[in-house]
C-alpha cells in the first residue's frame, strides 16, 4: 500500500552579488573569469582567492579546444522545455569553460564562445566551431 | 588499535515497498545476528544517507529509533554516492580514537519515492548546482558520459567495451538474490538500449534502487574480550576533487581515486594490487566508471581499461575478479548503502560465505573502492582475514 506525502515546492533565492560582473557580462555577450596576483585563475569566477586576496576580472575569449562532451537525452526536472542538449567543456588557456552547443562538436574541435539565452530565458555560454 | 568488521547485513536492493527505517532494519538485524550482539552492545551508531529523494529529509534519527539505537548517536554523514564509505570510516575512526569499542555503520537510501526526472535533477546537483546544473542541466550520467567521450577520443575505448562491463555485472547479479537485476543481458541488449546521455545507454547505467546495508565494527580489545572472528580493516585511503567539473585536470580518469588508492596502498604496504587482492569491489555506477577504476586503482595502465574487461581480467578466473555480487550497475546503487554493501561483499568473500559467487582465496585480502559524485569524493578500504 502506498500513500502520498504533503506537497513541498522548493525554489531558492541565490545571492550572486559577489560575482555580479559575470552575470551582467553574459547579457553583454562577455564571459568573465577571475585571477589573482598570486598566480591563480578561476573559472567559474570567484571574488575571493584561496590565498586571501581579492581577485580581479578578465574576459575569456579567443580559441578553445573541446575536451569532452555529451548529449543529454534523459531530461531532468527543470529542463522539460528543452529538446536533447549537448554539453561541452572546452579549454581556453588556463581555464576550462562549460557551455551548450547546437553544433555536433567532437573532442579536439577548435571552438569560439558566445552568450545567448536558452529556451527558458537564462543567459549562458554557447560554443560554435571555428 | 586494530579495527575489525564483526558483523554485516544487506537488504534486498530494488524498488522496495517499505519505509527507510524498515529497510535499514533489514540490514541492521542481519548484521546484529551475524555478529551475535545486541543493540545494548553498540556504543555508537552512524547513519549514512544522502536523503534527498525520500519523503524523510532528515532520516538519521528516524532510522536510529527504529533500529533500536536511541541514545547511541546517531551521527549522520553524507558524501554523495560515497556516503556509505564515509559512514564506515566514521565508525572506524571513533574506534581508532578509543571513543567507542563497538560501532555500527548503517547505509540506507530510498531512491524510488520521487519520479525519474526529479531524481535526475537531484543527482545533477551532486556537483556544483550554481555553476553547472543551473546553466547546463548536467545530470549524473552526463558527468560520466563526458568522461566516456574523453576516454574514447584519447584511448580508442569503444561502446562495445563499455557494454562488456555491463554484461559481466548482470551475469554476476543474476546469481545474487539480493541484486536489483536478476537477469543476464548480451552486448547487443546494451548497444540497442535507449540513449540516456551519449554515449551512455540505459544498460550502461546503474538502476534507481532502494537498499540498505550495515557493518558492525569492533576494536581489537573488544574482539579479544568477546571472542569475535573479524575481518580486519588493514588500511583506508580517502581523497576528493573539485565540485566544479571545469576545474579538473582532465576527463580520462578520477584523480581522487588515484590519491585514495595511493594512501590505502601505502598504509597496507601494497606495491602490486594484482598480486595483493583476491577480489575488488569498484565504483561502477556507469560502465565507463568501472573502466576508469581499473586504471586509477592500478589494475592496468591508463587507457587499457577497455581491454582489461574485454580480456576477462576482471571476471572470475581473471587477474582480479571485480564486483562479484553484480556491482552498482546490476546489484543496484542506493547511494547511502553502496559503500557499506561493498564492505559486506568483501567480508562475505573473505569468510568464504559467497556461495556460487565465491572467489578462490590466495591473498586473503579484498579492496573496496567507492566514489562520491564524479570523483568528488573517493574512498578505498583494504580488508584482510
Ligand atoms: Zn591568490
Amino acid at each position: 500500500m502506498i500513500i502520498e506525502s504533503r506537497e513541498l515546492k522548493m525554489k531558492h533565492k541565490i545571492p550572486v552579488g559577489k560575482t555580479e560582473r559575470f552575470w551582467k557580462g553574459l547579457e553583454e555577450g562577455k564571459v568573465f573569469k577571475t585571477f589573482c596576483k598570486c598566480g591563480k585563475s578561476y573559472y567559474p569566477p570567484r571574488a575571493d582567492c584561496v590565498c586571501g586576496n581579492t581577485t580581479e576580472w578578465a574576459e575569456v575569449s579567443g580559441e578553445g579546444v573541446v575536451e569532452c562532451f555529451t548529449v543529454v537525452h534523459s531530461i531532468p526536472a527543470g529542463y522539460e522545455w528543452s529538446k536533447p542538449y549537448r554539453i561541452v567543456i572546452a579549454s581556453f588557456g588556463d581555464v576550462r569553460i562549460m557551455g551548450w552547443s547546437d553544433e555536433e562538436l567532437k573532442v579536439g574541435d577548435k571552438v569560439t564562445l558566445y552568450t545567448a539565452k536558452d529556451g527558458s530565458g537564462v543567459w549562458k555560454v554557447w560554443f560554435r566551431r571555428l | 588499535m586494530k579495527v575489525g568488521v564483526i558483523g554485516v547485513g544487506c537488504s534486498k536492493f530494488g524498488t522496495r515497498d517499505v519505509t527507510i527505517q524498515e529497510l535499514a532494519f533489514e540490514a541492521v538485524s542481519e548484521a546484529l545476528k551475524d555478529a551475535d550482539v545486541g543493540q545494548e552492545d553498540i556504543d555508537l551508531s552512524v547513519v549514512g544517507c544522502v536523503g534527498t529523494r525520500g519523503y524523510e529529509l532528515m532520516p538519521a534519527v528516524v532510522v536510529n529509533e527504529y533500529c533500536g539505537f536511541t541514545g547511541k548517536g546517531p551521527i549522520r554523514v553524507e558524501a554523495a554516492c560515497a556516503t556509505g564509505s564515509a559512514a564506515v570510516y566514521s565508525a572506524y575512526s571513533s574506534i581508532k580514537a578509543g571513543i567507542a569499542d563497538i560501532a555500527i555503520a548503517i547505509g540506507v537510501e530510498k531512491m524510488t519515492e520521487v519520479d525519474t526526472a526529479t531524481s535526475a535533477a537531484i543527482g545533477g546537483r551532486a556537483g556544483n548546482y550554481l555553476w553547472e546544473f543551473h546553466f547546463y542541466g548536467t545530470t549524473f550520467p552526463a558527468y560520466y558520459a563526458m568522461h566516456a567521450t574523453a576516454h574514447m577520443a584519447k584511448y580508442g575505448t569503444t561502446e562495445r567495451q563499455l557494454a562488456l562491463a555491463a554484461v559481466k555485472a548482470h551475469r554476476n547479479a543474476a546469481k545474487n538474490p539480493k541484486a536489483h537485476f536478476q537477469k543476464e543481458i548480451t552486448v547487443e541488449d546494451v548497444l540497442n538500449s535507449r540513449m540516456i546521455t551519449y554515449p551512455l545507454k540505459l544498460y550502461d547505467c546503474s538502476p534507481i534502487s532502494d537498499g540498505a546495508s550495515a557493518a558492525i565494527l569492533a576494536s581489537e580489545k573488544a574482539v579479544k574480550e568477546h571472542g569475535f572472528d573479524p575481518i580486519w580493516i588493514e588500511s583506508v585511503g580517502y581523497s576528493s576533487d573539485t565540485s566544479n567539473m571545469t576545474m579538473r585536470e582532465n576527463y580520462v580518469g578520477l584523480k581522487a581515486t588515484r590519491m585514495a588508492a595511493e594512501m590505502a596502498y601505502k598504509g597496507a604496504k601494497i606495491t602490486d594490487p594484482l598480486k595483493s587482492f583476491d577480489i575488488a569491489t569498484v565504483h561502477d555506477c556507469f560502465t565507463i566508471a568501472e573502466i576508469m577504476a581499473y586504471e586509477d586503482l592500478g589494475f592496468c595502465k591508463k587507457g587499457e581499461g577497455g581491454k582489461f574487461v574485454e580480456n576477462g581480467e576482471s571476471d572470475f578466473g581473471g587477474k582480479i575478479p571485480v564486483n562479484t555480487f553484480g556491482g552498482l550497475k546490476a546489484k543496484g546503487h542506493p547511494l547511502g548503502a553502496t559503500g557499506v554493501a561493498m564492505v559486506y561483499e568483501a567480508v562475505k568473500q573473505l569468510r568464504e560465505e559467497a556461495g556460487s559467487l565465491q572467489v578462490d582465496l590466495k591473498h586473503y585480502r579484498a579492496l573496496t573502492h567507492n566514489v562520491g559524485g564524479t570523483g568528488h569524493f573517493a574512498w578505498v578500504f583494504i580488508l584482510g582475514r
